[in-house]
């Protein structure tokens, strides 16, 4: 099998050594996350609609600090998926996708595909600084869906070649 | 995936394949298994935390002592899946490391210890949510944590960690080189 650019495989192993850092660092600092989290919280008060009742801030602090540590989870849990994913997927175009300029659009797609993870690294600092809601609207809207969609266009792109690739074999 | 050639990627020892295939096997089988015992994995665990009631601070009170078993059990069934998902991600990261440590990286005692740091790092560090789940009802919560921490997860996840930045430092280096 053909290796994809090196700058894509560095992308793909950062991006594994970034999540299995993350899962180390949810693991071991948990209560100064959540610490920092609800500090963030009292600071943006009005981001996120603190009332001043005891029992209502309490309510929509906890919720907001849930919000960012499922974003570090989802960002643990996605960067070891998609940093293999990214590798393999670019070999199987290296190897598989005959077109020079088809290969460099893939591996731009996959590229952009691999960041994300970090996406919800993001989400997590959104949903603390901005107000849950509104923070983690912005981040799907600018960051997650716009990489996401380059990896799942990629991924739609280079079943579409394989297959046009397969036929023009078979016609030659 | 073997090949000579700067642009073909080099297999990576038998060793670490076998331990990754191994490892997704055992993860499958043990998704299946939760599955279909989960009734008698949760009884036995039921029945090991009531005999064992100085260990989890049960007070003789139902509703007390319900509350603290229920967290248990919880605990108990997220080890199970956390192995499963865990020991599934890692398979396919063990292969994908293996397989770009052995290319890139230059051959000698460098390339030897990246791999058997990721492949026994990654390897071995999801049967530290086995371990800790079979701890839970004979340690309780607190102690089962700390082992299962200090013997299998900061020692392999350390590792396999270590080798991963380790090896994008490799890869690192030739890009820039090549730059």
């Amino acid at each position: 099998m053909r290796r994809p650019p090196l700058v894509l495989v560095l992308v793909g192993l950062v991006v594994i050594a970034l999540g299995e850092t993350a899962g180390a660092v949810i693991s071991q600092l948990r209560p100064q996350i959540a610490a920092y989290a609800q500090a963030r919280v009292a600071a943006n008060p009005q981001r996120h609609g603190l009332a001043g009742s005891a029992e209502y801030d309490a309510e929509v602090t906890a919720r907001a600090v849930y919000a960012a540590e499922a974003g570090l989870s989802f960002f643990h849990t996605h960067a070891q998926g998609l940093g293999p994913l990214v590798i393999l997927v670019s070999t199987v175009t290296a190897s598989l996708v005959p077109w020079p300029r088809a290969r460099g659009a893939l591996y731009a797609l996959f590229g952009l595909g691999a960041l994300f993870p970090l996406g919800y690294l993001a989400y997590a600092i959104a949903a603390v600084e901005w107000g849950r809601d509104a923070g983690i609207e912005a981040v799907e809207r600018s960051i997650l869906t716009p990489l996401g969609s380059a990896a799942i266009l990629g991924l739609v792109a280079l079943g579409i070649l394989l297959v046009t690739a397969r036929i023009g074999r078979r016609a030659a | 995936m073997t090949g000579p050639g700067g642009d073909t990627w080099r297999l990576p020892p038998m060793a670490s394949l076998l331990a990754a295939v191994l490892l997704i096997a055992c993860a499958e089988a043990g998704g299946a298994s939760m599955v279909r015992f989960k009734l008698e994995l949760t009884r036995w665990a039921r029945s090991v935390i009531l005999a064992r009631p100085a260990t989890h601070g049960l007070v003789g009170v139902r509703d007390v002592d319900e509350q603290i078993i229920d967290e248990a059990l919880v605990k108990f069934d997220a080890s199970l899946r956390l192995f499963h998902l865990h020991a599934e991600g890692m398979g396919l990261v063990i292969i994908v490391t293996t397989m770009t440590a052995a290319t890139l990286a230059r051959p000698g005692l460098g390339r030897r210890a990246l791999l058997v740091l990721l492949t026994a790092g990654g390897a071995g560090y999801p049967f530290g949510y086995l371990l800790w789940g079979a701890l839970i009802p004979y340690q309780g919560l607190q102690t089962a944590k700390v082992l299962a921490e200090w013997l299998v997860w900061i020692p392999f996840g350390g590792a396999a960690i270590v080798a991963t930045w380790w090896l994008a430092a490799v890869a690192g280096a030739r890009v820039f080189r090549r730059a």
